[in-house]
């Protein structure tokens, strides 16, 4: 058996290890005891309460208005008390083009494409011009151009939406069917997603501007003593490293683009016929047409057609699905965008 | 007294003469002139912010993604001006590598990071790149660590592999200087006795020039030391000739730990 080695211990110095000078020392007994007062611990009690009641008040809106959407949309398909007009099935409500409520007839998909139609093109504009608005504000902008821009863009984002609107009604709208239309009214899903890009665009823009400026300035300085040039840089390298971040501005933009009611309401014409319209067409340029075409959205049907029904009618409740769908496509969005965000650190 | 008397048998590679550097009112460098040899490691220390790493990234330019900056003086490599006469930077950067005090690999595969380089100047056919990246990885000391997973992501790489896979991205493009940067500041003690390795073994065929903090790291590795104080050159010499008998005082109280 090995011998264990002899370990020996330095003895502590005489009269202990020296201490250290005077400010460092622990307080003495005579030291001042500091104590909260009971008066301050009562407040502290009572402002945690304050704080609980305001957040749980907002849990409690949230999941009300979750419940009452639901009661009310799920209505349309289940005969639940109060309610006065006729069960549908889903199959009529969600994959039947033919809205005409008068005649008991409750199709929503021409809102539902024209939602996802006007969200799809609205981004298609808004992503890539966001994207790279951000690129050059955080990489190639000179310092006193940066400024600006992020205070410009902070300033759009914040803009009420209606005033897009009027912006897309009194400018866009008569500017489109002068020059391209020969008079003909020009509302639909292109002025519609080219006001809603502008609105999003802020947003994106911000956000990515952010996901450059956090990245290390190790990865352009890398890619550029490789031999890249400053093109290159971004394209190979910044964009790829900072694509879950500009995922998530991405899917943030939409989210506001698939809500969004007003601007979108005074610029696209309010048809929910407008799938029906489309198939009666003989053009032979279908999309372009399509992109003409007065069309609807969730949102524009809700705001149109909400105030003018009866409460409990089966038209009624078809709208509260409307407003339940979504609901729902909000939340799973939200969900995609804190998912792309943990990607993020991983 | 630019280069020390003794019997240099390589050519120069890289000439510096009377070079200042300001950075906009601020003056970094001033009245530099060295020369560096080809297959020599040319150590270059100094005390923080005496401008040791702004004097590497003149010999790249890649001071000139950050910010605008005045070099005014000569630096030539191979006999032309890196600096005028219409030199093509992308080009500069191809033979004049660099590697980083903190490692900064691309968040890209093990593989993408090599061969990130060649792609850059077009090498597409599949065979070329497989024998490029295995190549870099051979002479970065790296390939029999990472050879089973090239597509795992550099991320999860130790610090010090990280930093041997950014040499080996380096040397992909087969660069004819290499300038490291502190380049084991961030590493530990075995780690950086690996990199000191591959820095002799590199010096075979390669213009090293390193920035290091690390006096012994100088001592061990390089051929020539140079020295600088406030933006200028004190004393350049054989590395031998500096750590044993410096001209200068400062330089000896340097060296000795006195000051700095």
């Amino acid at each position: 058996m090995p011998q264990a080695p002899e370990v020996s211990i330095a003895a502590a110095p005489e009269g202990g290890y020296p201490v250290l000078e005077e400010g460092l020392r622990p307080a003495a007994a005579s030291a001042p005891t500091f104590k909260h007062s009971r008066l301050q611990r009562l407040a502290d009690r009572w402002a945690h309460l304050g704080f609980l009641i305001c957040s749980l008040l907002v849990v409690v809106l949230i999941g009300g208005i979750l419940y009452f959407l639901a009661t009310r949309g799920l209505a349309a398909f289940l005969p639940l008390a109060g309610n006065t007009g006729r069960a549908l099935s889903f199959s009529e409500v969600f994959l039947s083009a033919d809205w005409a409520p008068s005649s008991d007839r409750f199709g929503i998909l021409p809102f539902i494409a024209g939602s996802l139609g006007v969200t799809g093109l609205a981004l298609l504009i808004a992503a890539p011009a966001g994207v790279l608005t951000g690129v050059f504000i955080a990489k190639m902008a000179p310092a006193w151009m940066r400024n600006l821009m992020r205070q410009v863009m902070d300033l759009l984002v914040g803009i009420p939406s209606v005033v897009y609107g009027i912006f897309g009604l009194t400018v866009v709208l008569p500017l489109v069917s002068r020059t391209w239309l020969a008079d003909a009214p020009a509302s639909g899903f292109a002025v519609s997603a080219l006001i809603l890009a502008v609105m999003i665009v802020p947003t994106i823009v911000s956000l990515s501007t952010d996901a450059f400026e956090s990245l290390p300035a190790a990865l352009d300085e890398g890619a550029q003593a490789l031999g890249s040039s400053r093109w290159q840089a971004i394209w190979r390298v910044l964009i790829p490293a900072a694509r879950p971040r500009l995922l998530t501005a991405t899917v943030l933009g939409l989210g506001r683009a698939i809500g969004e009611a007003m601007a979108v309401q005074m610029v696209i014409g309010n048809n929910p016929q407008w799938m029906a319209l489309m198939r009666e067409s003989t053009d032979r340029a279908p999309f372009l047409r399509a992109l003409f075409t007065p069309a609807a959205t969730l949102t524009t049907e809700l705001v149109q057609e909400l105030p003018n029904t009866a409460a409990g009618s089966t038209w009624n409740n078809v709208l509260f699905a409307m407003g339940l769908l979504l609901y729902l496509l909000t939340m799973v969005l939200i969900l995609a965008t804190r998912r792309l965000g943990r990607g993020k650190e991983a | 007294m630019l280069t020390p008397t003794l019997p240099e048998t390589k050519p120069i590679k890289l000439s510096v003469r009377d070079m200042a550097f300001s950075y906009g009112p601020k003056k970094i460098l001033d009245g530099l002139s060295m020369d560096i040899h080809a297959e020599r490691v040319t150590a270059i220390i100094g005390p923080s912010g005496c401008g040791k790493s702004t004097f590497l990234k003149c010999f790249n330019r890649i001071h000139e993604v950050a910010a605008d900056v005045d070099v005014s003086g000569d630096i030539q490599i191979d006999g032309v001006d890196i600096y005028r006469g219409g030199i093509d930077v992308v080009d500069l950067r191809r033979r004049v590598g660099m590697v980083f005090q903190k490692p900064n690999p691309f968040p890209k595969s093990i593989y993408e990071n090599v061969a990130f380089g060649p792609r850059l100047f077009g090498v597409k056919d599949r065979e070329t790149l497989d024998g490029i990246v295995e190549d870099a990885l051979r002479k970065a000391a790296l390939w029999d660590e990472v050879k089973d997973r090239l597509k795992e992501s550099a991320s999860g790489m130790s610090g010090g592999q990280q930093q041997r896979l950014c040499i080996a991205r380096a040397l992909a493009v087969n660069p004819e200087v290499l300038l490291m940067d502190e380049p084991c500041s961030a590493l530990d003690p075995i780690a950086t006795s690996k990199i000191e390795d591959l820095i002799s073994e590199l010096k075979e065929s390669l213009t090293i020039v390193i920035v290091t903090h690390n006096m012994q790291q100088a001592a061990r590795v390089s051929d020539y030391t140079a020295f600088f104080w406030l933006g200028r050159l004190v004393e350049m010499d054989l590395t031998e000739r500096i750590f044993t008998t410096p001209k200068v005082q400062m330089t000896e109280d340097y060296i000795t730990g006195r000051f700095g």
